[in-house]
């Protein structure tokens, strides 16, 4: 365990170098951040010019959701996103094999070798949104809030990471994926509003199927009050059970790798 | 030229039917987009009882089908690519053909619509079936929608080029053409119909070009607009096409003069 961790401080180190020979770039795309978030919270502002509540979310719990949509595409975008967009790169040049003889586990480094450092500006960006929705409802939290709030954003992080990797083993068998990764984005999109304002069926695979929508919808209902213990404990067993099936969906697709010449 | 764009059109048809499969995938999804923003609206209608000013749900489900539509035949994407083009200096073999590059990225988009257009009808079937329709479109803004589509295309692809000219001089323009996105998500109807977009906003939206790009066809489509109302608006498209066209001849005069290839 603290070799991984050692492993992932020097991967983490090598990018920050990499990221910081161009800092022109990484501060055009801090830039580029500042402006989507600021266009998105825009776009709940308007929304809530005409209702005080939609499906029973004041405009204050929006902001908390909007701001953990953020956090949560952030740490997708910071940390798995870039090492899965490579790892499809290596299955289709063959490449893979290298990542394969290294001796530590292949599913650790194809999922975290690579950062994209400017998304921690996303993160931090979403923490203020989420900050100034809190401030109106700060009175209400109590300290299970937080601890629930703690586990449950694990819990989607979680769920994004199974998600992703499942999609990416995909690369096993079909060669040219990157447009799965679309899939992703676009059912992660979904989640910027809260699970229950979308028709049934969208509804139940983004909650099931694909429980995408559920990484955002329960950390933020825990922070907004909205949460039952069941659906925490819920969102747990699916966090555990996608886990699983993820590892075991890896393992199978490595056997189907054929290398390079092969 | 007819023959070249001929040419390019078959070339790039057999290109694209090799990844069939992912085309497909990609567009079902991307479409899936808009209905985000539907099923925020429809919740705010039930919220207030059932209506936002003039629209009901099946009306802001008319209206976001009718704006996938037009975003799908009038969006293009230039830039990232020709930034690319341009950092390598992959642009330099291009400006030696005998045609134009902007032909190839006309022809890109034909194809990839014509293409991908088929993946549009379930998922526009699917929307109008689970959130209803209300359709109030005579006849005449079927036949004003095509120049109406037109227009917002040309426009699209015209502004998409003049700021991913900006390439010969930043190098890195993914900042910008993010910047213009993000405002086209504000003011091109997305986020809300043009007639929701409160008080200031609705103004400024009318004044950029951005809502003649989608906003304004997709009100054509689903017939919210008047005959006057309509014929002014193709006017004030063709004046904006007409704008963006002179704009980019002047960028792309002044940027080649710039353009110094790799190594040079």
């Amino acid at each position: 365990m603290t070799r991984y961790l050692r492993l992932l401080a020097i991967f983490f180190r090598t990018e920050v170098q990499f990221e910081l020979a161009y800092r022109v770039n990484f501060i055009a795309e801090l830039f580029s951040l500042v402006m989507i978030v600021a266009t998105s919270v825009a776009a709940v502002l308007v929304l809530f010019v005409y209702t005080p509540t939609m499906n029973g979310w004041t405009l204050a719990q929006m902001l908390v959701l909007l701001g953990v949509f953020y956090i949560v595409q952030g740490i997708g975008e910071l940390a798995f996103t870039p090492s899965f967009e490579r790892f499809m790169e290596h299955v289709r040049m063959g490449t893979l094999d290298f990542i394969l003889l290294k001796p530590a586990s292949s599913q650790f480094l194809v999922s975290l070798r690579h950062f994209r450092i400017s998304s921690v500006g996303q993160v931090a960006l979403g923490l203020g949104v989420v900050g100034a929705g809190l401030i109106q409802i700060a009175a209400t939290i109590s300290l299970a809030d937080v601890v629930s709030f703690a586990v449950a954003l694990a819990c989607g992080l979680v769920l994004v990471y199974t998600l992703l990797l499942v999609l990416s083993t995909l690369a096993f068998w079909f060669v040219r994926v990157e447009n799965l990764l679309v899939v992703y984005q676009a059912f992660l999109d979904a989640a910027r509003f809260p699970v229950d304002i979308y028709p049934g069926w969208l509804r139940v695979t983004l909650s099931t199927v694909i429980p995408i929508g559920v990484a955002v919808t329960v950390p933020a209902q825990a922070v907004a009050g909205k949460l039952e213990p069941a659906g925490l404990a819920s969102i747990v067993a699916v966090a555990v059970a996608a886990w699983l099936f993820a590892g075991w969906f890896w393992r199978f697709g490595l056997r189907s790798y054929t290398g390079a010449s092969a | 030229m007819i023959r070249a764009y001929r040419a390019l059109l078959v070339a790039g048809f057999q290109n694209a039917s090799q990844y069939r499969l992912s085309l497909f995938l990609y567009v079902f999804f991307s479409v899936l987009r808009p209905i985000i923003f539907l099923a925020a609206w429809v919740a705010v209608a039930n919220a207030r009882g059932g209506t936002v000013g003039s629209f009901s749900a099946a009306d802001f489900a008319t209206y976001y089908i009718a704006l996938t539509v037009v975003l799908h035949l009038a969006l293009s994407w230039n830039a990232y690519e020709f930034e690319f083009q341009v950092r390598q200096g992959r642009l330099s073999p291009l400006l030696l053909r005998p045609l134009h590059p902007i032909h190839y990225a006309v022809v890109e988009n034909i194809v990839w619509k014509l293409f991908t257009v088929v993946a549009l009808i379930p998922v526009l079937a699917l929307t109008a079936v689970t959130f209803g329709v209300h359709l109030t479109a005579q006849p005449w803004h079927y036949a004003l929608f095509v120049p109406s589509l037109l227009l917002g295309a040309a426009l699209r692809f015209l502004f998409g080029w003049v700021v991913a000219a900006s390439a010969f001089w930043i190098t890195r323009v993914s900042s910008v053409s993010t910047f213009f996105d993000r405002i086209q998500f504000i003011f091109a109807g997305q986020i809300a119909p043009l007639a929701l977009l409160p008080g200031a906003l609705q103004t400024i939206a009318y004044a950029l070009p951005f809502a003649y790009m989608f906003g304004v066809p997709a009100d054509i489509l689903r017939g919210a607009t008047t005959f006057e109302q309509t014929l002014l608006f193709l006017v004030v498209q063709a004046a904006w096409v007409a704008a963006t066209y002179l704009a980019l001849q002047v960028v792309w005069r002044a940027g080649l003069r710039e353009y110094s290839a790799v190594g040079a």
